[in-house]
């Protein structure tokens, strides 16, 4: 009996096998396949399968506008399980499936293989949450790019913003240990340097939480005893919400400004709204706050079929990049890589996401993304923040 | 003197949750020698379940009840509710794989963990919830000048009375015996007559209900919970077990309490980034001191 | 019968009955080639398969890593039975050290795929030396905490060395003499050959004298060593040569992926590694390639799946320890027959084993006193007594405050039967095990053959030519009769690691030696025909007499024997006096623990008699039977 069972179930994986490998080739007609790389299981399951969604709302958009050279788009996801292995064979998997480009993807480590497989491949990429500098200054790839900002610029404006327009003399700057917070922490403190050369400010707490935990009491007592002006918090929302209020609760008053990844709705519901008022974020324009027509579209239909709209950036990131390929492939006029590539190097001018223009550099990132301190309100929506 | 005092606090309260999950754990590790990975993720489970029962209802429990009351049914419902999780998990899961011995248990563990948390994250979803702060019973005082609050205390508590119970059950009642028998030599208690099947029942149901509180506890508490909040969890209550010596009830609260105290105090005082590998350090320097367990463990082995 | 032994009957690949009591045809004969050459073709045109683009050549590249790394584990785990949950730590350093070395001393790859090796192996030996005698879960908490502590040190950053939890990237290839492998399909090849090698290795270590060291540990450690197996320094072997793998499954992985996180070096990777080895069925080195094959596969093939996939595998992972808790390809040993030993050489029948009399002598003459086969014994410094052998003077052993054995004088004389008697309790066996080493005095010395053997390890002593039986039989359980036996001959062979993998001639020699002697002593003992079930499968009368056998094969002067007769019934009490007596009249010294009185005073030639830890009464059998003080030691006294 037990032979039978395996037999049968081996004939199975075999079948499921065949019909898996099966791609489907974009033509020269018919529709465009796209795919996306995400976390749709693992630690990042979250952001993986809101950008799932957010990729979802832009292809309706897209196609219901009436798609790009006369044909539909479709995209296919595909799970990088929030780890850097699998996210390689996520890259190769998309690869055989001869899509046009990809959209991928969360996390710097994560993102990091995947991309030189798609250079290798010479398969277009657009990375949506990976903001370390390495992926564009450490090697120069002429098929990656990334609709997110980077680490230094969000650092930068932190620092500035911190001793210039706060005056804080005391600063606190408290991680993760991920390979974003870090980041965004280790660029804070290089942008704080010429201030603390000039005895202008110091850095009095620069240490990590751990992520997964939830008890930050420790961390958050001697945070306190520190006694800093400002407090930079570079982790994610999770974490985020928990420590603000085991600070708070701890007597910690000083301001609380979050990393981009570090506030949304979900802060606000586990932080608690009288807690959670106040705080403040470093962050690119929100979808909430951009003005144009597809933001204001991306939020309906978001709204409609979900319930709800996305709580972070990054899934928004995600639905700019679809609208950076195909506005690409619109301008290429093709679906050829080096076209499209070309095009999103030089010819981008008038292509817009949800977050306004997609501009990129020469080496991939994205252009003149502004970031700015935002504030949550006493409903707990997060509004330009006025200083 | 008065952060240090505030730190030993911070280090009993997260110890007190690692000693209740750690209770629960050492109850079946003891008997069983399985290591259940899963059963972080029963605790979890149970803190899903209480917030589904309290937000479920858009707090008619809370309303009815108060919100102490509250708690005491989301804790009971989580009781029940992850108490017949944990026999149904043994049944299926668990006894078609004893007689291939214990790694292979290790295994069926592994599989139902990593099946547990896809599960939670199929059926509530992969973004973190949080118990609303209405349904939170919390009034601060001051102790010795230290913010404290209620809930801290009543979790200190309730751990404590929860160990002392359980110690009770398996040290002094003939029940408990019974259980001590069983961990010993299985064969051997079926042969002096112990009906086997129920203190197997008797464990995998409380061992998990034991995680299930701690579940809705943790959750009151923090008031976050995500579908993989489980696995630190299940870690630790695995190494306090070990720290207190395999198989004593007393050393699994010892060493959840010791662990949560280390890692608070070399949190605030060296390095929360460190502060893991020097708990770790900290353990196998006390293996080497002591190679079962700060309390010893109680078996022999005659040669 | 299993999936592939069904598959290979239809395929008329059956398996050999043993014993030839069946023509050996060809097929069955050659079946393991025949197997080789089918999967090695497979291997050869997988990447050439028409369905089979860049991404399932990948998933074939990393099937070969973790099929790496579960033989890796295997070694461990499978053969030697230590629970090892972090043994990503040492896949880490291996990754980690070719990315460092790499990227900033720009040391090529291939010469960093030895070195990573080495690195894991040394980190592995200092980590795991003072932590070895550490009982099995005990020995898991702190395997995880290394490897917890070794991914943690990494995403920390210590001297701006591993890049933090970024890592460190932009690592190159390999460059094999002017060949750079850089493609999938290179690195496929690459790997599995790699692979190849190291599985030939690991075979031939598997079935030589270290690979059955290893088995005897999981089986019974402290058996093992009392059959001259140095525990600690085989458990530390494998622990050293699996990070020496898993060093270069880093090293395979670092150079493909070109750039290392410690996100790839976590708790769940090391526990994903502990289900591959069970998966596949422990100390099975092709369940091991196989279980790696379902780990890394099945979430690929269940994509589809999406957000379930993980739950899926979870399930998978239950179904499978509940239909095939072995494992899908476990180790067989029944029915292999004595060629499953993997030794060359010899005879076609097995009954040629045991030549007419006996085989080389000088393999089965008691340990020298000099020199047994390369091991030196050293230089004679204590006086013995005319004719005794063994000598033990105020031996003492307290435990806490309890005395078990106060101030005992034994005295073995060379070439007699001696037996020790006393009522249950007295604190014989506590005797015993401190003549064998396995308690250390509180006071006294123990001096054989002219040596103090007072505080020496179990395994020393045996090798200087003292044996044991035990009183609750310590056999190797799930080994079979002939396996159990070869564990005597154990401590007089040299042959380390490298002379097994390479077959040389010496080792090629004292394998047969070993076989030859094994053979022998179980014929010896009547149970030669049983040479090929398994230890447990045998009633306990002939596992008694299998244990004398086990002590015989390590061929000692003296022969401890703990209530050997228990359990035997009348008759076979008398067998066991004649085969004692015969082994007397061979040259051995018996010490025996008995309570059998008609054993002991048909054979003996003096008697000591132990009370409540200590001597009570020495002599003659017929003297101590009528002793007074004896008699009310095991009756009581008379009230008056």
């Amino acid at each position: 009996m037990r032979k039978t069972v395996s037999v049968v179930l081996a004939c199975m994986l075999v079948a499921v096998l065949f019909l898996s490998g099966c791609a489907k080739k974009t033509g020269d007609t018919g529709t465009i396949q796209i795919a996306l790389q995400a976390p749709i299981t693992g630690d990042y399951a979250y952001e993986g399968q809101m950008a799932k969604q957010s990729v979802e709302v832009a292809t309706e958009l897209i196609n219901k506008a009436g798609g790009v050279l006369g044909r539909q788009i479709a995209v296919t996801v595909v799970d990088d399980g929030s780890n850097p292995k699998d996210s390689a064979i996520a890259a190769q998997k998309a690869v055989s499936m001869k899509v046009v480009a990809v959209i991928g993807s969360y996390g710097s480590s994560v993102t990091e293989p995947a991309a030189d497989i798609y250079e290798k491949n010479k398969m277009v990429s657009v990375a949506y949450g990976a903001t370390a500098l390495r992926l564009t200054v450490d090697k120069q790839r002429t098929y990656f790019f990334r609709t997110c900002g980077r680490d230094d610029a969000q650092g930068l404006f932190f620092a500035k913003y911190a001793v210039e327009t706060m005056g804080a003399k005391r600063i606190a700057i408290m991680h993760d240990n991920s390979t974003f917070a870090k980041g965004v922490a280790e660029e804070a403190k290089k942008a704080l340097q010429p201030y603390l050369d000039a005895k202008k400010t110091e850095i009095v707490y620069y240490d990590a939480i751990t992520p997964g935990e939830k008890d930050f009491s420790a961390a958050v007592t001697k945070l306190r005893n520190t006694k800093p002006d400002v407090w930079y918090f570079t982790g994610y929302y999770p974490e985020g919400g928990l420590v603000i209020r085991q600070a708070r609760d701890a007597g910690l008053t000083c301001p609380f400004i979050g990393g981009n990844a570090a506030i949304n709705d979900d802060f606000v519901k586990i932080a608690g709204l009288d807690v959670a008022k106040g705080a403040l974020m470093t962050q690119e324009p929100l979808v909430t706050d951009v003005t144009t027509t597809i933001a204001g579209q991306f939020r309906d239909l978001y709204q409609q079929k979900f319930n709800t709209i996305p709580s972070s950036p990054w899934p928004v990131y995600a639905a700019d990049a679809l609208y950076a390929i195909v506005g690409a492939i619109g301008k290429a006029n093709s679906t050829d890589a080096d076209a499209i590539a070309t095009a999103m190097h030089t010819n981008m001018t008038g292509v817009e996401g949800v977050t306004g223009p997609t501009l990129f550099t020469a080496q991939g990132d994205r252009k003149d993304v502004p970031y700015k301190m935002y504030e949550v309100a006493a409903d707990g929506k997060l509004v330009v923040h006025k200083p | 003197m008065a952060t240090f005092v505030e730190q030993l606090i911070n280090g009993l309260t997260i110890g007190s949750f690692y000693a209740l999950v750690a209770l629960g754990y050492s109850m079946v590790y003891g008997v069983m020698k399985l290591i259940n990975f899963a059963h972080g993720d029963l605790f979890a489970l149970g803190s899903y379940l209480g917030y589904t029962l309290l937000i479920a209802s858009s707090s008619w429990v809370t309303v009815h009840f108060g919100l102490w009351g509250g708690m005491a049914i989301a804790m009971l419902f989580a009781f029940v509710g992850i108490g017949l999780a944990g026999v149904l998990m043994e049944r299926i899961a668990y006894r078609p794989v004893y007689p291939a011995g214990r790694l292979s248990l290790v295994v069926s563990a592994l599989g139902m963990s990593i099946f547990l948390q896809n599960g939670i994250m199929a059926i509530w979803g992969s973004r973190p919830q949080a118990y609303p702060a209405a349904v939170v019973p919390s009034t601060r005082f001051s102790l010795l000048g230290l913010p404290v609050t209620t809930l801290q205390v009543v979790i200190l508590l309730l751990s404590f009375t929860l160990m002392l119970i359980i110690w009770f059950i398996v040290e002094k009642t003939t029940f408990g015996a019974a259980i001590r028998a069983t961990a010993l030599d299985r064969s051997t208690a079926t042969l002096m007559g112990i009906d086997v099947r129920v203190v197997i029942f008797f464990i995998f149901a409380l061992g998990p209900a034991l995680g299930g509180i701690a579940g809705v506890m943790n959750g009151l508490y923090y008031r976050a919970i995500s579908f993989n909040m489980g696995w630190t969890y299940g870690l630790k209550a695995f190494t306090a077990t070990i720290l207190g010596g395999i198989g004593n009830i007393p050393g699994a609260m010892i060493g959840g309490l010791l662990l949560g105290l280390m890692e608070s105090l070399f949190a605030g005082y060296v390095s929360g980034a460190w502060k893991d590998v020097f708990v770790f350090v900290i353990l196998i320097v006390v293996l080497l001191w002591r190679p079962t367990g700060l309390l010893g463990e109680k078996t022999a082995e005659k040669v | 019968m299993g999936i592939t032994e069904s598959i290979l009957n239809r395929v008329g690949l059956g398996a050999k009955k043993p014993s030839g009591d069946q023509p050996v045809t060809y097929w069955s004969r050659n079946r393991g080639w025949l197997l080789l050459a089918v999967t090695g073709a497979l291997f050869a045109t997988y990447p050439f398969l028409p369905f089979i683009t860049d991404y399932w050549i990948d998933v074939a590249f990393f099937v070969g890593v973790y099929a790496l790394l579960g033989l890796s584990l295997n070694i461990v785990l499978g053969e030697v039975g230590l629970f090892d949950l972090g043994h990503t730590a040492f896949y880490a350093i291996g990754a980690y050290v070719t990315a460092i070395l790499n990227t900033s001393l720009h040391v090529p790859i291939i010469v960093l795929l030895p070195l990573s090796a080495l690195v894991a192996a040394g980190f592995a030996y200092l980590v795991t030396s003072p932590v070895i005698h550490l009982k099995g879960d005990y020995l898991c908490i702190v395997t995880i905490g290394i490897g917890e502590i070794v991914r943690l040190t990494m995403i920390n950053n210590p001297f701006n060395l591993t890049g933090g939890p970024n890592g460190i990237n932009g690592i190159g290839g390999p460059n094999l003499f002017g060949l750079a492998i850089n493609s999938s399909t290179q690195f496929y090849f690459y790997t599995w050959i790699i692979i190849g090698i190291i599985v030939f290795g690991l075979i031939r270590l598997q079935h030589s004298r270290i690979g059955r060291a290893w088995n005897y540990i999981r089986e019974d450690a402290t058996a093992a060593e009392a059959s001259g197996v140095d525990v600690r320094s085989y458990k530390l072997l494998a622990f050293v040569l699996g990070a020496a793998l898993a060093g270069i499954a880093g090293n395979l992985y670092a150079s493909k992926q070109m750039s290392v996180s410690p996100q790839s070096f976590t708790f769940i990777e090391s526990s994903l590694l502990f289900c591959i080895v069970l998966l596949g069925g422990l100390g099975s080195i092709p369940g091991s390639i196989l279980g790696a094959a379902v780990v890394v596969v099945f979430p690929e093939v269940f994509r589809q799946f999406a957000s379930y996939r993980l739950l899926f595998f979870g399930l998978a992972l239950m179904l499978m320890m509940i239909f095939r808790p072995g494992g899908m390809w476990p180790r067989k040993r029944e029915g292999t027959g004595l060629d499953g030993l993997g030794i060359r050489g010899l005879p076609k029948k097995d009954e040629d084993l045991i030549p007419l009399g006996k085989p080389d002598p000088a393999i089965l003459k008691p340990a020298t006193t000099a020199v047994v086969r390369g091991v030196k014994l050293p230089p004679v410094t204590v006086a013995m007594d005319e004719g005794m052998l063994l000598q033990t003077h105020g031996t003492t052993l307290k435990f806490g405050g309890l005395t078990a054995v106060n101030n005992f004088d034994l005295n073995v004389q060379t070439g007699k039967i001696t037996s020790l008697i006393g009522p249950n309790g007295a604190g014989k066996t506590t005797l015993f095990n401190m003549i064998t080493g396995i308690y250390k005095p509180t006071a006294g010395q123990i001096d054989f053959l002219g040596r103090d053997i007072t505080d020496l390890k179990p395994h020393t002593i045996i090798s200087y030519g003292i044996a044991r039986t035990f009183q609750n039989i310590r056999l190797f359980p799930s080994l079979t009769c002939i396996e159990n036996i070869m564990s005597g001959p154990h401590c007089h062979a040299r042959s380390g690691t490298w002379a097994a993998v390479m077959h040389t001639v010496a080792e090629v020699r004292e394998e047969r030696d070993i076989v030859a002697t094994a053979a022998y002593r179980l014929d010896q003992v009547g149970l030669w025909k049983y040479r090929n079930e398994l230890a447990k499968n045998l009633p306990y009368g002939k596992q008694r007499y299998l244990e004398i056998a086990r002590a015989l094969a390590t061929s000692p002067h003296l022969l401890i024997l703990d209530e050997p007769s228990s359990g035997l019934n009348d008759k076979e009490s008398e067998d066991l006096m004649v085969l004692l007596q015969a082994l007397v009249k061979e040259g051995f010294t018996l010490l025996l623990i008995e309570h059998d009185m008609q054993v002991v005073m048909g054979i003996s030639d003096w008697v000591a008699v132990m009370d409540m830890g200590q001597k009570i009464a020495e002599g003659l059998p017929k003297d101590v039977y009528n002793n007074q003080r004896v008699i009310e030691a095991y009756l009581g006294k008379e009230d008056d």
